[in-house]
């Protein structure tokens, strides 16, 4: 024990220096071994970057009971004690350290100083594990980034690298092809146990259960049967139904018809254009008969419609872009402008 | 990286717990038929050989909601795409539109099924193609305020199909159809055109009532090819018997099995991201999972295998993930 209180001097720079520097993989378990490698043949220094941030924060952590871990050491005897003159002399090599412990009591500078370092490890991991959140993926953050949520636009997240899904190093097939090692779990393969006959089985039951025959034609709930219909491939539709609430001025043919078109402009953009042409006409020629006597609200009811007319070839091209680009806005502005400047 | 079961031993017989009620159909040698297993359970070194005719009009459906038949719709159709296969995802849920958001694709919505059929735009402008992969076109069949009218919903898909199928460019490999949950108007609208269906069911009994009822609707309405994810399996709980295996779900549907896909967080994460899964790297279970759903729907095969995860110092083992 005579040894321990003799080395206790040192004890803090155990703290400070060598558990952030030479912790041993094994952990603190063998903490005693890390700070004697000072005079071993060959020092081991080799530390990877993220034991390295662990190790400053269990330092930052444990520094309070490592005065501990060092006590089993005492059955070492005079090896112990060797070493740890050894260290003494090194440390006292050292004449900066000395120096600047000179004026005041060393214990209470050691003191500041290790307390000091142990923030700024503490500050040094809080700074590594926020990195660490940045290049994290799939957090609400994503949802941000999206428009999704309303919120500052924090951790907008790099796009992931197409990944080639004929290759994948995950997957280990072994070569009895017994076992298949994924993701570092090893797989035994049971086989499937249904056969065809209990398919048909399966099948045979839910023929018996369930009698279904799928309707093709939707009738909201009180509406009357029209004649030409099989009541059978009616389905009815309650009232309330997502369904049964819009209404359509198309017919069916109609639709259809817009569904299969395969070029040229949508059916209903080409009825509104027209339309609008029909008014604009009749504004014109209405204008011409009143030649003398200008109205001006007339001129007003006149530009307003023209804003949202756009030529044949115009607008083909237009409502292309807007799916492509989702410029619904700017196309239309820019085909008004131009119609404007005609 | 080494095994963490370095002590497992690959040739290790059935454990005498797996429900084996039937032996398998085929009697192959052992040897021959552990390898034609792991070659149905896993691939990913040559690009799937597509079966069938083109295009192949896929509904993934459930019966009972939050399964996951939009994140399998999702992960598959983009696997496909990934494949080299073309794509269209339909997104046939009028109520609850939710395909855009899981696949990215929100605020490049801006014509759907609905302004195809009143003629505000024409179909091709209401399909949109994923940038990641453009193999891969979105259609959604109306916003969340214009919902699709009721004379012409039950055929509005049937001639969106029809018209994808005499498209200048070709018809698509694949159009995946993700129905909304239900047996309604909705449901009718989405499998009207499909000639098979993914069924999409978790191991409880309350989907798996669902998922029945839902395979014997389509029966009835002549879709004989149905196949069946099982999805959020959780191999904690099927250790522990809470939970039924693969094997159980199977032996109650009698279905084929497309794919089995662990419960995962990596899901909630790709949806928050608008990231499917699959595009993950690395790669995750689900993801991997998913992408092998993929491939065996290409092939028109299912998993003659499921693998079992063995723990080693317990005795007790589960079925966990696809083969
Ligand atoms: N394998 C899985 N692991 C974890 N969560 C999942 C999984 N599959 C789906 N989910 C979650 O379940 C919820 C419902 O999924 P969704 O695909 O929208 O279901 P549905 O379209 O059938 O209503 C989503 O929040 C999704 O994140
Ligand atoms: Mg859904």
């Amino acid at each position: 024990m005579t040894s321990i209180a003799n080395s206790i001097y040192f004890l803090p720079f155990q703290s400070i220096y060598s558990q952030n520097h030479f912790r041993d993989d094994k952990g603190w378990n063998s903490a005693n071994l890390c700070w004697f490698r000072f005079d071993s043949p060959r020092p081991k220094w080799i530390c990877g970057r993220s034991r390295w941030v662990s190790a400053i924060g269990a330092s930052a952590l444990d520094s309070a009971g490592n005065d501990g871990a060092s006590v089993p050491v005492d059955g070492k005897g005079l090896d112990w004690e060797r070493r740890i003159n050894s260290f003494r002399e090194m440390v006292n090599a050292l004449p900066p350290a000395t120096l600047v412990f000179k004026g005041t009591t060393p214990s209470k500078s050691v003191l500041i100083l290790s307390i000091a370092i142990a923030i700024l490890a503490i500050a040094s991991r809080r700074i590594m594990l926020k990195r660490k959140d940045n290049s994290y993926q799939g957090s609400v953050a994503d949802l941000v980034r999206r428009g999704q949520l309303r919120s500052d636009r924090r951790g907008i997240s790099k796009p992931m690298k197409y990944d080639d899904p004929f290759n994948n190093p995950f997957v280990k097939i072994d070569k009895s092809c017994s076992t298949v090692e994924m993701f570092g779990k090893l797989y035994r393969l049971a086989p499937v146990t249904l056969t065809t006959e209990q398919k048909s089985v399966h099948q045979k039951r839910r023929s018996r259960v369930y009698q279904w025959k799928r309707p093709t034609v939707f009738l909201k709930e009180g509406d009357s049967m029209p004649p030409d219909i099989d009541p059978d491939t009616v389905r009815w539709i309650p009232a309330n139904h997502p369904f049964a609430t819009t209404v359509s001025d198309i017919d069916e043919d109609l639709a259809q018809n817009n569904v299969y078109q395969k070029d040229g402009v949508p059916f209903r953009v080409k009825a509104e254009h027209e339309a609008m042409q029909k008014k604009l006409q009749a504004l014109q020629n209405e204008q011409r008969f009143n030649e003398v006597a200008i109205n001006l609200n007339n001129i007003r009811d006149f530009e307003r419609p023209s804003q949202s007319v756009k030529p044949h070839e115009q607008l083909e091209q237009d409502s292309s872009i807007y799916q492509q680009n989702g410029l619904i806005n700017e196309g239309v502005d820019s085909s008004a402008d131009n119609h404007q400047r005609n | 990286m080494s095994s963490p079961f370095p002590h497992l031993l690959p040739s290790s017989p059935l454990s005498p717990s797996l429900p084996l009620l039937f032996l398998p159909s085929k009697t192959l040698s052992p040897r021959h038929r552990r390898r034609s297993a792991v070659t149905a359970a896993l691939q990913w070194n040559r690009k799937p050989q597509f079966a069938g005719e083109t295009p192949r009009v896929v509904v993934v459906t459930s019966g009972k909601g939050g399964v996951g038949k939009t994140t399998t719709t999702a992960n598959v159709g983009l696997s496909l795409a990934r494949f080299g296969f073309s794509v269209v995802a339909i997104d046939a849920d009028a109520g609850l539109r939710n395909l855009d958001l899981l696949l990215g694709l929100e605020n490049r919505v801006n014509y759907t099924a609905v302004d195809v059929l009143n003629g505000d735009c024409r179909l091709d402008q209401a399909l949109v193609r994923d940038r990641r992969c453009p193999s891969l076109e979105l259609l959604c069949i109306s916003k969340p305020r214009s919902k699709l009218p009721l004379g012409f919903g039950s055929k509005a898909l049937t001639w969106v199909v029809d018209a994808l199928r005499s498209r200048p460019a070709g018809p698509p490999h694949f159009v995946l159809i993700d129905c909304p949950a239900g047996i309604d108007a909705g449901f009718i609208t989405a499998i009207a055109p499909a000639n098979e269906a993914v069924l999409v069911t978790t191991p409880d009994i309350t989907a798996l009532r669902d998922a029945d009822r839902v395979t014997g609707l389509l029966e009835c309405d002549g879709i004989r090819d149905i196949k069946m994810i099982v999805n959020r399996v959780r191999t904690d709980l099927i250790r522990g018997e809470d939970m039924m295996s693969v094997l159980d779900v199977q032996e109650m549907l009698g279905l084929a099995l497309l794919g089995v896909i662990p419960e995962d967080s990596e899901v909630i994460k790709s949806t928050n991201r608008g990231y499917p899964l699959v595009l993950n790297k690395p790669p995750t279970m689900a993801g991997l999972a998913f992408e092998q759903a993929a491939w065996r729907l290409v092939e028109q095969d299912t998993m003659t295998a499921v693998m079992v995860e063995e723990e080693p110092k317990k005795k007790g083992f589960f079925s966990f993930f696809g083969g």
